[in-house]
């Protein structure tokens, strides 16, 4: 039962975390590695937010807006001159990753900083004395999941950003500005991976580096849903329970490998990975 | 124009005669060779080796040198890592022409290093506690080995909580492994059951399945030996979000990281030969001398640093006994001195390696460490039983 629930929580926090990644690739068709970057803001945002001495909970909307003000930023001053070029796009937001880990290293220091966690401790469900804080990140990563597919499917933005996503090409030719809805989905999709990192918090430590575990996976999620929520949802749970469970039965230090094993060896077998067609 | 070439030469001439002046004086000097890891792992703690190298150091000055010549510090960036230490010794020992390496480091670095030493002749002193068993015939160590750190924890657990069954955890690197194969050895020896030894790498930071399995065994109490900062503070936020309130022994969580971790850290036993808070007059004098030098910069001793400042004090007693900074008479005479510092009476009498007292120290909720128990002269055990 025990392992239901890790699953569970696991995938949700993979979930969150891959995310922001997941829209800045369906409509850039790059991968951003500037993302742990942007981890690394959100979980300053936190930082912030406690030292401010607010309710532990304003960190969400905090690093959200953070995100998105530097994302929005970024998309002006680094990544629009570079989208005839995506491979040098690419490069750039590697070197924008670095970049970001150097500021706040300049800024804050290298040494690991506290947050303070919205709430703490264990809590008693279906027989098992459970943390209560990976269980509110399955809840969140529920509502973070169905907000994006409501912004995504219930809104002009949304439709258009689908459009895009589609057939850039066609859709400029239908009067969409495809630079706005880049310019909106990459402030997006920081704002989501500041979030994220805001969520990790209460798990994690926040350092200069601490993004970088978490984007190789993400990375790997990413290539094998394709670019649609659900399979991304459904690539989070097969392979974060994959993981969960070599860790458990297996060896930890091969659990850690196997996200990105099974993505590759799903990937030469089934070039489109979790997504449908 | 002439005139002007006139005096661009005058300014050369005297800019060589001051910088051969200077260089002179400093040939003069004793040069102590820090490689520390300025950067990478081990950036958080290296400051306050730095520092306490620099008060021993000027104190030294001020009291007339070593032998009447001044002490002077070469500081150089490790990375922390295997490549950047060799390019550290290499330079310290080869360019700068240091008379002493007395320095912490990771195992990595320091056994990168040693080659580099064995070739330059230099005498080395290690001041960072250790897997141990390094042995080499210009190395001596002043700070703690597993033999000597790991005991109090279990003796303590065993008598006062009646543990018999433990669980390990660990990141999967050499003071990791090496700190928690030790642990095995002696509850097995003291007849406790380990129920499981569990590691992830160094980078890992989800440390879920590892919990789930502790809870699954259910263990009387549990020792860890992560690598120090991250990995340190994300097993232990996920240990207490979990709801795990058995004993829970630290054997790489230092004064520092602890009062920083808050609630969380409260109750955690560590052990170790240095914390602040040791009732001694020497210590004391220390902790004074180290707010006057450095006041708001001050970064907390600790039981990384206090070995540094002892360790440049070790190498004067040794250099004034063999009479001279010849390697071979500091190496013999190194054994034989000793230096009585915050820790206590400091001597490398055995194997290479210091026989320490050992404090057990327990988290309170101010983040500051309670003193449990002491334990004198620990003896390091055989570390080295063929060095000559």
């Amino acid at each position: 039962m025990a392992q239901l629930l890790d699953i569970v929580t696991t995938a949700a926090i993979l979930y969150a975390v891959a995310a922001g990644l997941l829209i800045v690739f369906g409509v850039m068709k790059i991968i951003n590695f500037a993302h742990g970057g942007f981890l690394t803001i959100g979980g300053y945002s936190a930082l912030i937010v406690t030292w401010l001495g607010w309710n532990p909970w304003w960190s969400l909307p905090f690093a959200l807006a953070i995100g998105m003000v530097c994302g929005a930023i970024v998309e002006r001053l680094v990544m629009r001159p570079l989208y005839a070029r995506p491979l040098d796009a690419i490069l750039a937001t590697w070197g924008l990753g670095i970049v970001v880990g150097q500021l706040i290293t300049l800024e804050f220091g290298r040494e690991v900083q506290f947050v303070r966690s919205p709430i703490s401790g264990a809590m008693s469900i279906l027989g098992e004395s459970y943390s209560q804080y990976r269980l509110m990140l399955v809840m969140l990563a529920v509502a973070l999941a169905l907000g994006m597919g409501l912004v995504l499917n219930g809104t002009a933005l949304g439709l258009r950003t689908r459009a895009v996503i589609m057939n850039e090409n066609l859709a400029r030719g239908l009067g969409i500005n495809s630079g706005l809805v880049r310019f909106a989905t990459f402030s997006i999709g920081s704002g989501l991976a500041a979030l994220a990192g805001a969520l990790i918090t209460p798990l994690s430590s926040v350092d200069p580096n601490m993004g970088v575990p978490w984007l190789v996976n993400a990375f790997m999620l990413v290539l094998v849903s394709g670019m649609s929520l659900v399979s991304l949802a459904a690539s989070c749970l097969v392979l974060g329970g994959a993981q969960v469970l070599v860790s458990t039965y297996g060896n930890p230090v091969a659990g850690g490998l196997t996200i990105v094993v099974l993505s590759a060896l799903l990937l030469r077998f089934r070039p489109q990975g979790f997504a449908r067609e | 124009m002439a005139s002007r070439l006139e005096r661009v030469r005058c300014g050369i001439l005297t800019a060589t005669t001051v910088l051969a002046l200077a260089s002179g004086a400093w040939a003069q000097d004793i040069k102590i060779g820090i490689p520390v890891g300025l950067s990478g792992a081990n950036s958080v703690v290296a400051p306050s080796v730095v520092q306490s190298a620099e008060l021993a150091a000027e104190e030294i000055n001020a009291k007339g040198g070593i032998m009447g010549k001044k002490v002077s510090l070469e500081v150089a960036d490790d990375g922390s890592g295997a490549a950047g230490a060799q390019k550290a010794f290499d330079s310290l020992i080869f360019q700068k022409k240091v008379n002493v390496l007395i320095s912490m480091e990771t195992s990595a670095a320091r056994n990168a290093g040693l080659p580099i030493v064995t070739r330059g002749k230099t005498p080395f002193i290690y001041t960072s506690f250790y897997e141990g068993r390094s042995c080499n015939r210009y190395l001596y160590v002043n700070a703690w080995v597993p033999d000597q750190q790991v005991a109090p924890i279990v003796d303590y657990f065993a008598k006062n909580n009646k543990a018999k069954t433990f669980f390990l955890i660990g990141s999967d690197y050499a003071f990791g492994r090496g700190m928690l194969q030790f642990t095995r050895g002696y509850i097995e020896k003291k007849g406790g059951k380990v129920l499981g030894e569990e590691y992830l790498p160094m980078d890992g930071s989800d440390w879920t399945a590892i919990i789930g399995k502790l809870k699954a065994a259910k263990p009387d109490a549990l020792i860890t030996s992560t690598a120090g900062g991250a990995p340190n503070v994300t097993l232990t936020k996920q240990l207490r979000a979990a709801g795990i309130n058995i004993p829970y022994g630290n054997l790489a969580v230092d004064e520092g990281t602890a009062k920083s971790m808050g609630p969380d850290a409260e109750g955690i036993f560590i052990s170790g030969s240095y914390f602040t808070n040791i009732d001694s007059p020497k210590n004391k004098e220390f902790l004074a001398a180290m707010q006057k030098k450095f006041g708001a910069d001050l970064k907390t001793p600790n039981d990384l640093s206090v070995p540094q400042y002892e360790g440049v004090y070790l190498y004067k007693a040794a250099v004034e006994k063999a009479g001279s900074t010849d390697a071979d008479k500091v190496i013999t005479a190194l054994s034989t001195v000793s230096f009585e510092g915050p820790r206590g009476n400091i001597q490398m009498n055995k194997q290479r390696h210091a026989p320490l007292t050992m404090y057990l120290g327990q988290v309170q909720k101010d983040g500051s460490i309670k003193i449990l128990e002491s334990f004198k002269n620990v003896d390091p055990g055989a570390q080295c039983p063929k060095i000559k």
